[in-house]
């Protein structure tokens, strides 16, 4: 009926097809990739130095710590991001990666936004102690005043003034659950993110 | 005696009656800090979820900076009124406010899922039937090359010489 030629023209034209195809496909078809959050803390200067006055994690009352925190999204969707701030000591647990738990250590405040795929979101956060209190060798820090906001803050204590500590925790908003989440989930895995920065309170200035 | 036993009972009824009015306050200043994400969950989740459908249905990143910058302006709102508890008639103007922003991110993430899906949809057929046209186009090359080959081959046949050694 078809002559060989035809034939063979067929057989070219049907491959080729196939080929096509597949880079149709491919073109349009969004690649799987991982989905994650990126979380850091940078100095006074937007750099990864000058954290602390003087560059002495020895602060006072009324020393005046600037730091700017940041996040990127790459989970591939808009993400409600809501970063927690926490004051612990030397004692308190710190968050668990393994479990997905949160630090139990005291919420000071949290910052909220919305952001997109591949945004970052960054905010200066400055923040002094503005009272403390030293008995009998230990320090209590009593309120905290973070961008011209002042927190009490719930019995926060340091023995010797040694090993304060802010913990900085990523939360998101989980659509299924309807609640917030500490960490993100991806498919049936909870993964985290959370920094902490170690200071002391040792010196003159608390009453 | 029994007067004071009486007037006792009274004291001790009226201070839990205070007590259970304070309690509630104290309770809702000490938790003032995560309330916003506590309360307004039903309200932006359903936002969230109609720009997320909007994003997959194929929303270019500038068409969800849209939403996103409204939704951001829906938050401040909400935490500017969470900021204001005294004054309840400026709290609920920022939340009147606020639920309006809302229901425009919702109105706009509907048509943009619309739209964006369409778009989605035509760019896919476009891609699968210029793969077949390019396939066709591709096949039309093989076989015109290859006719000019063996016209090209013919006429080499017709050119050769015997040559004696």
């Amino acid at each position: 009926m078809f002559s060989q030629n035809s034939r063979n023209l067929l057989v070219v034209f049907l491959t080729l097809l196939i080929i096509f195809e597949m880079f149709a496909y491919v073109a349009t078809t969004p690649r799987p990739r991982e989905q994650f959050f990126q979380l850091y803390v940078l100095g006074g200067n937007q750099l990864l130095s000058d954290y602390y006055p003087n560059d002495d994690p020895n602060i006072r009352v009324g020393d005046l710590v600037r730091w700017h925190v940041g996040t990127t999204d790459f989970m591939g969707s808009v993400q409600l991001v809501v970063i927690r701030i926490k004051l612990g000591n030397q004692t308190i647990r710190p968050p668990d990666d393994i479990q997905a738990q949160p630090s139990p250590a005291p919420l000071i405040t949290e910052f909220s936004r919305f952001i997109q795929d591949n945004e970052t979101w960054e905010f200066p956060f400055f923040w002094q102690v503005t009272n403390a209190s030293m008995m009998e060798g230990s320090t209590r820090i009593l309120e905290l005043q973070i961008n011209n906001a002042t927190y009490q803050v719930p019995g926060v204590i340091a023995v010797g003034g040694h090993n304060l500590r802010l913990v900085i925790e990523l939360w998101t908003w989980d659509v299924q659950s309807q609640t917030l989440q500490f960490g993100w989930s991806v498919g049936s895995e909870r993964r985290s993110a959370w920094l902490q920065m170690w200071f002391n309170m040792t010196g003159p200035g608390g009453q | 005696m029994e007067a004071d036993h009486v007037l006792r009972i009274r004291y001790f009824l009226i201070l839990c009656i205070i007590l259970a009015i304070l309690l509630p306050l104290t309770a809702q200043t000490g938790t003032s800090t995560s309330q916003l994400t506590e309360e307004l969950q039903p309200q932006f989740s359903r936002a969230l979820v109609l720009v997320r459908r909007a994003e997959a249905a194929g929303a270019t990143h500038e068409e969800v900076a849209g939403l996103v910058l409204l939704l951001n302006k829906a938050l401040q709102l909400s935490e500017e009124a969470t900021r204001l508890p005294s004054s309840e008639a400026q709290s609920a103007a920022l939340l009147a406010q606020m639920n309006e922003t809302l229901g425009k991110v919702e109105t706009e993430a509907t048509r943009l899922e619309a739209t964006a899906s369409q778009r989605t949809l035509t760019n896919r057929v476009i891609a699968y039937v210029s793969g077949g046209v390019g396939a066709f186009l591709a096949t039309l090359g093989y076989a015109y090359t290859g006719h000019i080959w063996r016209k090209y081959r013919i006429k080499r046949t017709f050119q050769m010489r015997i040559s004696p050694k």
